[in-house]
């Protein structure tokens, strides 16, 4: 591949990137600037930026690059993305929004009236936002390195210093519009190949995928484990997505809870489009491009293609769009959860009282970010490469076990008290946060290593077990305002009724 | 009416009926309160509404989540014990590619509207229960 197309498009986006978040500094000055503002983006916009920052180099490169190795089996990661959302629609979109709150620690402590809920909280979005930040740095390496032949960590530390200059300088988390570019960045350069690959593999005569009998068909062992995956990536995946970081801050930026049952709805419009593409990519990759799997780099496969089948000027440009949009998914997506990390933990350094360390929020929230992304990148650097859609699950389940409990039961049940969440979300989050580090630092083998694989499936009822039955046990520590908090969270915007927190 | 039959025998001496009135004067006439007031003080009847609310929304959202394990859910079980889904090809495509790849998202987008529409209309009436005089909202 001609580095020199790569190089042009990679260079255009970061510069892009870059001084579209240096222009929008000149708009948003404070945070609260920022919200306050929001509140005019419509439905459409708005969902535009939530697609633009969900859609990750999982979802960009990831899952066409499980499809070429696994086949049928891998179509469930993008349903499962997609479904996601439509569980945060039903459970949590409007009555999170009425509430309030700007993050999930700002939602325990509102409905908990607990500052001890809040700080657990608040490790667990730095444990999930580290765990979804490190397999985008990988992407970032890969990437590179198949575009432009440097060495891996080049790609990985370039996007890790571009997402901290944007967060630091305020930029590109703070306007709406960027995000909302980078959806239709990524749809336009994933979708305009589509059609001259496809063309010319009906020039080629339609040869059909060479694979065993198993990539065509789910189950093709018929085995235990394959069901137990299926299933476990579906309860990550699906009840995940609601406790992701970057997700939940999007939905402040709707005016009311109305909008954002719209908004939602219009995301699942948006994600189920984008995700009929990287499909196509992957099975085209097992018909022209079934030596990645031998070389163990399927994660490239959307950007090797063009120049395999079409070759030429052609294939370089549809090469570097395609790089382009690799670019945007792991910029977007990077900037989004290092705010929300940088958000959490600056939040929690400039309230340290003491004479000696009080520093302002603004030194506290660039500060956060410089040493939350630090952590991601040398582990980025140095754990041994999985695949980019298998590691961001491990993030969708730590939050599936702890943050979906704790919305699901603090929006909806009456009874959920400050122990009963901290119970829950350190029981839930402590499995589903071994599973990963088992997975990576050890492997094991058999059922062991599958069950760590995917945890979702046993630390999800483990995390909303704990919560209940604690709960239960310290039921005379509901808070008090409880009532209220349920009238906030409910009842409609226009209705004229007090939603104070007495 | 017809005069009791049986009672005291000194009651039988009135032919008509007297009127007693209450000498309370500044009893306060009967004002009646409305759905906002009993919410926002909390009242025993306030409760009833929000527990109805929440139950509703809840009812709305507990239907796309079970709709949702038994179309979705189902479909790795079909795949693994009924062969001629599995195999079944649709202008050469497999049966599971078509479904799994493009049928769930217009399905999944279907639900989410569904459900819009049912959160909408029991806010709207739990609105008008509310707010009788704005009835005119959207």
């Amino acid at each position: 591949m001609n580095p020199t197309y790569g190089i042009v498009a990679v260079t255009l986006v970061s510069l892009a990137t870059l001084g579209i978040g240096a222009f929008g500094l000149r708009f948003s000055r404070t945070t609260s600037d920022f919200y306050v503002a929001s509140r005019s983006v419509s439905p459409v916009w708005n969902s535009s930026a939530i697609g633009g920052e969900y859609l990750s180099a999982a979802s960009f490169l990831g899952v066409a690059g499980l499809v070429l190795a696994y086949g049928a089996d891998m179509l469930w990661y993008p349903i499962g993305w997609t479904t996601g959302y439509l569980m945060l629609l039903v459970f949590v979109a409007a009555p999170l929004r009425r509430s309030g709150a700007y993050t999930i620690p700002d939602f325990a402590q509102v409905r908990l009236q607990s500052v001890r809920v809040r700080q657990v909280a608040s490790v667990l979005v730095v444990a999930i936002g580290w765990l979804y930040l490190m397999p985008q740095f990988q992407g970032a390496g890969l990437t590179l390195r198949t575009v432009t032949g440097a060495p891996t960590w080049v790609g990985t530390v370039l996007v890790a210093v571009i997402v901290v200059i944007n967060v630091v300088s305020g930029g590109m988390r703070s306007i709406t519009f960027v995000q909302a570019f980078q959806y239709w960045l990524k749809l336009t350069a994933l979708l305009v190949p589509v059609f001259f690959l496809v063309h010319a593999w009906s020039v080629d005569g339609r040869p059909a995928p060479v694979a065993p009998e198993a990539w065509f068909t789910p189950f093709g062992g018929t085995d235990g484990p394959g069901l137990y995956l299926t299933y476990s990536v579906m309860v990550a995946t699906f009840l995940g997505t609601m406790g992701l970081p970057h997700v939940v801050v999007r939905f402040y930026t709707n005016p009311d809870g109305h909008a954002a049952r719209r908004t939602t709805l219009i995301v699942l419009a948006l994600l189920g489009t984008f995700y009929l593409l990287p499909t196509v990519y992957g099975v085209l990759g097992r018909v022209y491009a079934g030596d990645l799997l031998a070389s163990g780099r399927t994660d490239t496969v959307v950007l090797e293609l063009p120049s395999r089948m079409l070759g030429g000027g052609a294939g370089e440009v549809l090469a570097a769009l395609l790089t382009a949009g690799a670019f945007a998914a792991f910029l977007s997506t990077s900037s989004g959860i290092t705010m929300s990390i940088a958000g959490v933990i600056g939040q929690g350094m400039s309230r340290e009282r003491g004479p000696a360390r009080r520093i302002s929020t603004i030194t506290a929230l660039r500060a956060a970010a410089v040493g939350g992304t630090l952590v991601p990148l040398v582990l980025a650097l140095s754990a041994e490469r999985i695949s980019v859609a298998n590691s961001v699950t491990f993030a969708f389940a730590l939050a599936a076990s702890t943050f979906c409990p704790l919305l699901v039961l603090g929006i909806w049940w009456r009874g959920l008290t400050a122990a009963g969440a901290v119970a829950g979300m350190i029981g839930g989050g402590l499995c589903a946060g071994v599973a990963p580090v088992m997975t990576i630092a050890w492997g094991p083998d058999g059922w062991l290593g599958v069950l760590m694989s995917q945890p979702a499936a046993w630390t999800v009822p483990i995390g909303f077990g704990l919560m209940v039955g604690v709960s239960l046990l310290t039921r005379g520590d509901v808070p008090g305002n409880v009532s209220r908090t349920m009238v906030r969270l409910h009842t409609p915007e226009h209705i004229d009724v007090d939603r104070s927190s007495r | 009416m017809t005069e009791p039959a049986t009672g005291p025998p000194e009651q039988r001496t009135y032919a008509g009926r007297v009127r007693v009135t209450s000498p309370l004067t500044s009893a306060p006439a009967h004002v009646r309160r409305s759905v906002r007031q009993e919410i926002d003080e909390s009242t025993g009847i306030g409760e009833i509404y929000m527990r109805s609310l929440v139950r509703s929304q809840l009812r709305a959202a507990l239907t796309v989540a079970l709709t949702l394990v038994l179309s979705v859910g189902a479909l790795p079980l079909t795949f693994l014990f009924f062969d001629t889904v599995t195999r079944f090809r649709v202008l050469g495509v497999p049966a599971p590619w078509l479904i799994l790849g493009v049928l769930v998202y217009p399905g999944l987008f279907l639900l989410g509207w569904v459900y819009v529409r049912q959160a909408e209309r029991a806010e709207r009436d739990f609105a008008e229960l509310v707010e009788p005089e704005h009835l005119d909202r959207p």
